[in-house]
C-alpha cells in the first residue's frame, strides 16, 4: 500500500536536484529517443555510462540509482536473453546447445541491443524519479499552461495511498474493537474480504464531498490560476532543453525517414 | 479550464485532439504491422522508436483532449480510480497469480463517466506507476487509455447493464488492450515485460515459428479477454456496492441508462 508514499522522493541538494524538473523530463525523454535511434549495442551501452551514471554520480543517488535498476531492469534482461536467444525467430546460427535447446547467436545480439535501450530508458527515467519531487514537477508543468485538472488528478492520486492506508488502520482497528480475532496466513485473507470493501467503496463515496469543496473554492474557473511555488529555470537550461529537443526530433526523423525509405 | 485554449485553432480544440489522438494510434499500429519488423533496417531500434514516439503522441493528445472537458465530479473520482488500480495491480502482483487486474478503476470510471474520463483515467494511472515505482509502464500508457475508452463505448451501448453482457464487454475490452498493446511489447521490451507466466507463453508462441509481433498478439489475446473479464466483474461489484445516488451524480450513468435500473429503488412520484 505504501508503495506510492515510499516513492524515491528526491531530498538531497546537489546540482542535478537543483535543475528544473523540466530540464530532467526532457533529457530522460531525448536519451531514450537517442537510444532507440541507432541500431549498435555499444551506442545505448555509451549512453548509460557517459551520461546517465555519471549524472547519477554526480547527484549523490547512485546506490539507489543502481539499485531500482537491479530491481527492475536485470529481471527483464534476464527473461529477454533466455527468450530470444533460445526463440528468435528465424535465426541459424547456433553458438550453443543445451539439450534440446539451441542458443543462437542472432538472438542474443537482439537481445542485447534491445536491453540495452530498455536500460537507457529505465535509467532516464529512474534519473529523474530520484532527483525531481512529484509536486515540484507538477508545479513546473502548471507554469507550462498545463490543464489544472490534470495536475489535479496527478498530485491528488499521490497523495490518496496515505489517507487510504490511514483509513485502512481505522477500519481494522474498529473490527478488531468488536471482537474480530486475526490468527496465521488464513485468517489474514479471511479478514481482508471485510477490509478492502469499506475500504473502496468509502474512498469513492468520498468523492461527491470533495468535488462540492472544489467548486466552492473555484475549481473550473475559466480564468487562468496562479502559481504559488515558482519553480526555478534559466536562460541556459531553456536552450539546453531546446537543444534536446532538437535532437530528439532530428533522431525521429531520420529513424521514420529510413523506415520508410 | 476551456479558457485556456484561447490560441488554439479549432482542428486542434479538445474534441478534435481525442480524435486526433486516437487516429494516431491506429496510424502507428497499421504502420508497424506494414513494415516488416524483420527487415534490413533491423528488428530492434528504429520500429521500437516509431512504437514509443506514435504511442505516446496519441496517448499525449488524448490526454489533453479528455481531461480539459471533465466536470469536477469527474475530476475528483479520478484520483479515488487510479489509487484502485495501483493497490489491486500491486497486491496481484505481489500474490503471484498470473493476472493483471491494474484497470478496475479505468473500467469503472469508463463505465460512469464515459469513454473520454476513462482514458484520462488509463493513461494518467500508466504515467503515475512510470513516475514512481517503474518506468517500464510508460510505453502501455496508450494501452490503458483505449481500456478505458472502449469501456466507456460499450457502456454508452449498454453492455454493463447485465452481468453476462458485462462479462462479454470485458472480453472485448481484453481483445482490444491485447491487440493494441503488443507492438510496445514485442518492439520495445523484446517481449520480455510482464510476468513470467507471461513471457513462458509468448516464449511458447515464438518455438512454434510465430515472429515476434505475432506471438506478442496471440499472448495478449489469450490472457487479456480472461484478465479483463474479471477486471469487469470485479468492477461491477464495486458498482453494486455504490449508492445509486452518487451514481446519479455522473450525467452519462443518467442520462444513457447505463447501469440497470434497481429493483430495490422505487421512484417517488
Amino acid at each position: 500500500m505504501s508503495t506510492v508514499q515510499n516513492s524515491p522522493h528526491a531530498t538531497g541538494n546537489s546540482f542535478v536536484h537543483r535543475l528544473s524538473p523540466l530540464t530532467k523530463l526532457t533529457f530522460a525523454v531525448t536519451v531514450t529517443v537517442c537510444a532507440f535511434a541507432v541500431v549498435d549495442y555499444r551506442w545505448p551501452l555509451l549512453l548509460f555510462c557517459a551520461l546517465l551514471l555519471p549524472a547519477a554520480i554526480g547527484a549523490k543517488v547512485v546506490r539507489r540509482f543502481l539499485l531500482m535498476l537491479a530491481t527492475f531492469w536485470v529481471p527483464v534482461a534476464a527473461i529477454l536473453f533466455v527468450i530470444q536467444g533460445f526463440f528468435f525467430p528465424e535465426a541459424h546460427d547456433v553458438i550453443a546447445r543445451f539439450g534440446p535447446l539451441e542458443l543462437k547467436s542472432e538472438g542474443v545480439a537482439y537481445a542485447l541491443l534491445t536491453a540495452l535501450h530498455i536500460l537507457v530508458l529505465m535509467g532516464g527515467f529512474f534519473l529523474l524519479l530520484l532527483t525531481t519531487h512529484a509536486a515540484t514537477l507538477m508545479s513546473a508543468l502548471s507554469e507550462r499552461n498545463v490543464s489544472p485538472s490534470l495536475i489535479y488528478i496527478v498530485s491528488a492520486a499521490l497523495q490518496i495511498v496515505p489517507t487510504l492506508s490511514r483509513r485502512a488502520t481505522r477500519i481494522l482497528h474498529a473490527q478488531q474493537a468488536r471482537g474480530q480475532v486475526i490468527h496465521g496466513l488464513r485468517g489474514r485473507a479471511r479478514a481482508l474480504v471485510p477490509l478492502v470493501g469499506p475500504l473502496i467503496l468509502g474512498a469513492f463515496t468520498d468523492v461527491g464531498e470533495r468535488a462540492a469543496a472544489m467548486e466552492t473554492r473555484g475549481f473550473g474557473a475559466t480564468r487562468r490560476p496562479t502559481s504559488l511555488i515558482t519553480v526555478p529555470d534559466s536562460a541556459v537550461q531553456r536552450s539546453a532543453r531546446v537543444a534536446m529537443m532538437l535532437c530528439a526530433v532530428a533522431a525521429v526523423t531520420v529513424n521514420v525517414w529510413g523506415v520508410m525509405r | 479550464m476551456a479558457g485556456f485554449s484561447r490560441s488554439m485553432p479549432s482542428w486542434l480544440d479538445e474534441r478534435w485532439r481525442i480524435g486526433w489522438g486516437t487516429g494516431v494510434v491506429l496510424v502507428t499500429y497499421a504502420g508497424l504491422i506494414a513494415v516488416r519488423p524483420a527487415s534490413e533496417h533491423g528488428v530492434g531500434g528504429p520500429i521500437a522508436l516509431l512504437a514509443l514516439v506514435g504511442y505516446t503522441l496519441g496517448a499525449l493528445l488524448i490526454v489533453s483532449g479528455a481531461v480539459a472537458r471533465l466536470p469536477a465530479t469527474t475530476v475528483a473520482l479520478l484520483p479515488v480510480a487510479i489509487t484502485v488500480n495501483i493497490v489491486m495491480g500491486k497486491i496481484v502482483y505481489f500474490s503471484g497469480l498470473p493476472l493483471q487486474l491494474d484497470s478496475i478503476g479505468t473500467v469503472l470510471v469508463g463505465v460512469v463517466a464515459g469513454p473520454a474520463a476513462g482514458a484520462a483515467t488509463g493513461a494518467l494511472a500508466s504515467v503515475i506507476v512510470g513516475m514512481t515505482i517503474t518506468p517500464g509502464a510508460l510505453p502501455y500508457a496508450v494501452t490503458a487509455a483505449m481500456i478505458g475508452f472502449t469501456a466507456g463505448m460499450l457502456a454508452r451501448a449498454g453492455l454493463f447493464r447485465r452481468l453476462p453482457t458485462a462479462v462479454l464487454a470485458g472480453g472485448l475490452i481484453g481483445v482490444v488492450a491485447g491487440v493494441i498493446s503488443a507492438p510496445i511489447t514485442a518492439f520495445v521490451f523484446g517481449n520480455a515485460s510482464g510476468s513470467v507466466g507471461q513471457s513462458a507463453l509468448i516464449a511458447t508462441f515464438q518455438a512454434f515459428g510465430n515472429g515476434m509481433l505475432k506471438a506478442a498478439t496471440l499472448q495478449g489475446l489469450v490472457a487479456d479477454p480472461l484478465d479483463k473479464a474479471l477486471t469487469v466483474v470485479l468492477a461491477m461489484a464495486i458498482l453494486k456496492g455504490l449508492p445509486p445516488g452518487f451514481l446519479h451524480r455522473f450525467p452519462f450513468v443518467r442520462d444513457r441508462h447505463v447501469l440497470a435500473p434497481r429493483p430495490d429503488l422505487v421512484r417517488a412520484g
